[in-house]
């Protein structure tokens, strides 16, 4: 099972204009598009609606051919990230600027794009660069080691963006999973 | 007549001394193999660690006593059972303060060694203790508690309140631990309702503790996991009388070759200063770098 949070704040912005795109299932699907980013690419009210309409309905469908139908629906240059994660193994898809990391036996590293394998209490977060900005590789180290659900590690880490910004800057947009084997799942 | 007896008395002895030359070295082979596989163990065991230099001060500011408290475990021992360093900060205006400090301090002292993977007892342990403080004071006072254990090249760390631990790493300090104020349950609440946080800074209440050692049953923050440790690192367990006269990111800047030297430039840092509320400061420096013999 994958445990996740998700953090959509607009920040100054008058609007939120980033999207997070989500399926549920043993496998979790996130598309994370940001439109909030230096050169925006506006999307479309139909792009958005098509890919939501694809995600929803993708259970099943591999990572590849869902990546491909994708690229077909989201424009050239948009920055995006799509990720496929179930209890053994993530595949990630990134363009632009939006990044993953993975907190893995007390370490955290950046996530390439491809599949790889995963263990129990790994942790990923993923997010845009907004979000990133002011987040040091040992903090958000820290607070994946201290926390014990996704939403504390989000909370924490949305603490230490707002000591510096007072979320007062641009859309912050963001996801916490967690793998939890179905043993560890507490009630 | 057996087909022995045809043998030479020469054949005979040649084929004794063969015998006897292939016992000795099947001996000798086997001790081989044993030798190097145990040179090879001690060899992979004794991989050289990070070293620790640790240094520490503590001072008394304005306030009308010293209400923090410090532990280091003994050095000698720390490659066996790793070093564990702690720093209690009693709560301001409140009485005992300075007893409760010392008396965490005191039994962090008791419970060494420490497993340093039993992350989850430990911090059960911690809560005990301020559950028996709870019982003996009746919450008239209370402290903070950071404590971090380094082992093997790896941390972890145990919080409660709002003492510091933090990481300098490539000329970059970062507060490991999670504070417990309320200004951060201000923050979760303004950000569920999509609002900015400034706010929440100028609350009256901000830096008021929600959970603290003394408290019962209070959330002791820990590791679930070790973190790793890199050649170079620098780990400073404080009290907010620290950070409180040196903003945490300009940390860096004393930075110094020995704990001591960089444990030197942040007290006398802290002491030029001269505010006139100065609270109670005290810091262990942890200095973390590969040997070379």
């Amino acid at each position: 099972m994958i445990e996740y949070y998700t953090l959509m704040h607009k920040g100054s912005k008058e609007e939120y204009t980033d999207n997070i795109f989500m399926n549920f299932g043993s496998t979790v699907t996130v598309l994370m598009l940001s439109d909030s980013g230096e050169d925006p690419i506006p999307l479309s009210e139909e792009v958005k609606t098509r890919v939501s309409t694809y995600i929803t309905a993708c259970r099943g469908i591999p990572f590849d051919e869902v990546s491909t139908k994708l690229k077909g629906y989201i424009p050239v240059g948009t920055d995006y990230m799509l990720i496929h994660i179930n209890d053994t193994s993530i595949n990630i898809e990134r363009h632009g600027q939006i990044y993953a990391s993975i907190v893995k036996r007390g370490e955290i590293k950046m996530l390439p794009n491809g599949p790889f394998s995963i263990e129990d209490d790994d942790r990923v977060v993923c997010g845009t660069a907004e979000f990133f900005k002011y987040l040091s590789k040992p903090a958000i180290l820290s607070d994946a080691l201290t926390a014990e659900s996704c939403e504390e590690w989000m909370d924490n880490l949305v603490c230490r963006i707002s000591d510096k910004t007072h979320l007062a800057e641009g859309n912050l947009t963001a996801v916490t999973l967690i793998v939890r084997k179905d043993e560890n799942i507490r009630i | 007549m057996s087909d022995w007896a045809l043998i030479s008395n020469e054949i005979r002895a040649l084929i004794a001394y063969a015998l006897i030359l292939f016992v000795v070295a099947v001996c000798a082979f086997s001790y081989f193999i044993y030798f190097y596989r145990t040179k090879i163990k001690k060899a992979a065991s004794e991989e050289p660690q990070l070293s620790l230099d640790v240094a520490y001060f503590h001072e008394r500011g304005k306030r009308a006593r010293q209400e923090d408290s410090y532990y280091i475990s003994p050095m000698d021992e720390s490659r066996k059972y790793g070093l564990v360093v702690c720093v209690s900060d009693g709560m301001g205006g409140m009485r005992y303060g300075d007893v409760i400090s010392q008396h965490i301090t005191d039994c962090i002292k008791e419970m060494h060694p420490i497993s340093f993977f039993a992350c989850e007892n430990n911090a059960d342990a911690i809560r005990q203790i301020s559950n028996d403080i709870f019982d003996d004071f009746k919450q008239k006072g209370g402290a903070t508690l950071a404590m971090v254990q380094i082992h093997n090249d790896h941390l972890t760390f145990y919080s409660v309140g709002d003492s510091d631990i933090i990481l300098v790493r490539n000329d970059e300090a970062t507060i490991l631990n999670p504070r417990q104020n309320y200004v951060a349950l201000l923050i979760k609440s303004l950000v569920r309702s999509g609002k900015q946080t400034q706010v929440a800074y100028t609350n009256s209440k901000a830096r008021a503790l929600v959970d603290y050692m003394g408290n019962h049953n209070p959330r002791v923050i820990y590791t679930k996991k070790p973190m790793r440790l890199l050649d170079g690192d620098t780990i400073i367990v404080n009290s907010d009388g620290v950070t409180d006269a040196i903003p945490v990111k300009s940390i860096p800047r004393y930075d110094a070759p020995s704990a001591r030297a960089m444990a030197q430039n942040l007290k006398l840092t802290v002491k030029q200063k001269k505010h006139p509320k100065q609270d109670n400061y005290t810091g262990v420096v942890i200095k973390l770098q590969r040997g070379i013999v």
